[in-house]
């Protein structure tokens, strides 16, 4: 079986990146191949980056309120390219609340602070099968 | 209920004079005040401490104004950080802060922003601390107490230095590591002639112990870099009792209510034996470290925001059982945001509770001589030393440091906290057991969830600022300040002062400091260097 390719990034100055290397680390651990894009990146940065390496699914990590302004443009990217791939967000600052409106912007699907390694696992594996 | 502490260390049911066999009162405790200080800095604590929370948000102007509302609630010092440009020493009008200005803490970039942030604020009787990058702050705080007309060796407070870990642990400057050890040094010995009274020197454990360090990782990093400082400034004939008078401890406490305060005993002993024999320091201030606290923002929680309050309420008893200088308590609803005012009165209230109601600070170390406290002092001393001579061992810690080897131990503490917590060894009620449904978990939900919107206009205004400058003169002083960086014996921060004080802006100042050391100007090759 082809190996899932996952993104991760984080956008704008968020530095709290511990949260995305332990994601990183986590999906490797599941059987996935990762590329990190790390930090500082705007929207554009890390869609260029998704379509250059072909990736199936592109996660970021959010520790910090930017990503509420940066995610719509980042989704409208990604229609505007016409491109399929499903995107997750995941990380501290996310409120139930906020969460919805996310998944209502487009967003496949948002962990917050209580998220398991499992669920999110199984999250991505399902959406990857679903494309 | 663990049989462990939080570092690892065994627990018995209960302790005995079994535990302590080589127990010397004269040489490994002492009463507070004499030599190894394990008890305490000083002979004669009054019982207070330096009560203050951590705050800034928005402009300058409005920092500024949560300081007032803060000393007026009964504050005695002030502690400011900086949102997340000013952290990464980018101006706000930087491409990358647009969605971050003024919103993690207080957005402060030139001269003008400083006298703002510090305006009417009582200078003679409150204590400014700082959590923004050191020569900023600095340079900052020095020229705004000129302005006033208060003399800058009468003032006091603190900056923070972590020339080794910032970059690993969410404050990446993009500084070479030489540069950000250089900087830390021309501080401290700028400060140990120009502001005697004034902390340059705090050893900041707090921040990289959030990555789920247990206390010994956390006091062994934190001496290594200490250690490290001191060799460097000795090395350029700095006498060692110049400036150890005024080196503090910025350390975390977590939830491990006995193990925090054997960290702190234990601290006071190993800092005071290496001040004498491997530093020769012979002020007893010398050898008397200070101890200043933050209570642990990673051991609060999103779910069920209140029992953050009672955590907080725990770890400010401990500190005060410990006998510290200076405290600051994680907002309840930190976990979420930057603190709300409700959040900050809540903190400063638990200070005030703990000190004037409880009587636990009346009297000094009032654990000494505990069987248990005694036994596991000992044991947290033994193993911080045995931690330091095994990371030592394995290399020069700036080449550890620059090679990315306590990024690995930082991301690798990162993992083993999630799996202690998804697998329940460490207990996090309302996390992993006593969990609520979200429609139950409702109290003080609404004040942990807001938010506060970016601070765009700030970036316009900076333009504005920078274009109405006479950028001839601009240019002139930045190039001062590069070809003074370029000469190593020289110290930095009078250049940066003189540059800041011309108008030049820190986004400006790190950026030709930058390019003297052969990196780019901006990071993120985003902007243009103006020299």
């Amino acid at each position: 079986m082809k190996k899932i390719r996952v993104l991760i990034g984080i956008l704008g100055l968020d530095q709290h990146d511990l949260g995305a290397v332990g994601i990183s680390r986590m999906l490797r651990d599941a059987g996935m191949e990762v590329i990190y894009a790390g930090k500082f990146n705007l929207p554009p940065m890390i869609v260029k980056a998704g379509i250059e390496e072909n990736v199936d699914l592109i996660g970021l990590s959010c520790h910090s309120w930017e990503y509420l302004y940066y995610l719509p443009e980042f989704i409208d990217l990604l229609k505007m390219q016409k491109l399929d791939i499903p995107v997750i967000v995941g990380g501290s600052v996310i409120t139930p609340k906020d969460s919805k409106a996310l998944i209502e912007m487009g967003v496949a699907a948002v962990f917050g602070p209580a998220a398991t390694s499992a669920e999110i696992i199984e999250c991505i594996q399902g959406l990857v099968a679903k494309k | 209920m663990a049989n462990y502490t939080r570092s690892g260390i065994p627990l018995k049911s209960a302790y005995s004079p079994a535990h302590i066999k080589n127990f010397d009162y004269q040489k490994n405790l002492n009463s507070p005040g004499a030599f190894p200080y394990t008890r305490g800095r000083s002979a004669n604590a009054t019982g207070a401490w330096i009560q203050r929370e951590l705050s800034g948000e928005g402009e300058p102007s409005r920092s500024n104004e949560q300081l007032k509302y803060l000393i007026e609630k009964g504050q005695m010092g002030v502690d400011v950080i900086g949102d997340s440009p000013t952290m990464a020493l980018l101006d706000p009008d930087h491409p990358l802060a647009l969605n971050t200005v003024g919103t993690q803490g207080v957005s402060l970039c030139c001269l003008q922003d400083y006298r703002e942030l510090f305006r009417d604020l009582p200078l003679d009787r409150i204590s400014v601390s700082s959590s923004v990058p050191p020569a900023f702050a600095l340079a900052g705080l020095y020229l705004v107490a000129k302005e006033c007309g208060f003399a800058p060796d009468k003032l006091r407070g603190s900056v923070l230095q972590a020339p080794f870990y910032a970059e690993d642990c969410g404050y990446a400057m993009h500084l070479p590591f030489s540069l950000r050890l250089r900087i830390a040094c021309d501080c401290i010995e700028f400060c140990a002639s120009k502001m005697p009274k004034f902390h340059a020197f705090v050893e900041d454990t707090y921040f990289f112990s959030e990555t789920g360090l247990n206390a010994i990782e956390e006091m062994a990093l934190g001496f290594i870099e200490i250690r490290h400082i001191a060799r460097q400034l000795l090395q350029r004939g700095v006498d060692i009792d110049s400036f150890a008078p005024r080196i503090a401890i910025l350390v975390n406490c977590s939830m491990d209510f006995f193990e925090e305060i054997a960290k702190i005993r234990a601290t006071r002993r190993l800092f005071a034996r290496m001040m004498k024999a491997e530093f020769g320091a012979q002020d007893p201030r010398s050898q008397a470290v200070v101890i200043t606290s933050h209570t642990s923002g990673l051991s609060l929680t999103a779910q069920q925001p209140f029992n953050n309050i009672v955590r907080g309420a725990i770890q400010a008893a401990s500190l005060a059982m410990a006998g510290v200088q200076a405290m600051e308590i994680s907002a309840f609803d930190e976990a979420y945001r930057t603190p709300s005012p409700e959040s900050h009165l809540v903190g400063l209230r638990t200070q005030q509770v703990v000190h004037l109601e409880s009587n636990i600070a009346a009297v000094q170390d009032p654990l000494g001589g505990s069987y248990f406290i005694e036994s596991l002092t000992d044991e947290m001393e033994k193993r911080m030393v045995d931690l330091i001579e095994d990371i030592e061992s394995k290399g020069d810690p700036a080449t550890l440091s620059e090679k990315g080897w306590f990024k690995k131990f930082f991301e690798n503490s990162m993992h083993r906290y999630h799996q202690q917590i998804g697998s329940g060894e460490l207990a996090k009620v309302g996390v992993n057991v006593h969990q609520i449904p979200d429609h139950e978990d409702t109290l003080l939900k609404e004040i942990s969830e807001g938010k506060i919107e970016p601070y765009r206009e700030r970036a316009e205004k900076i333009k504005q600022y920078k274009h109405n400058r006479d950028s001839i003169q601009i240019k002139a002083v930045l190039q001062d300040l590069q070809q003074s960086s370029k000469s190593e014996n020289e110290n930095i921060l009078p250049a940066i002062i003189t540059a800041t004080k011309a108008g030049a802006t820190m986004g400006e100042i790190a950026g030709v400091l930058r390019q003297a050391y052969d990196y780019p100007y901006d990071p993120h090759g985003l902007i243009e260097s103006p020299v």
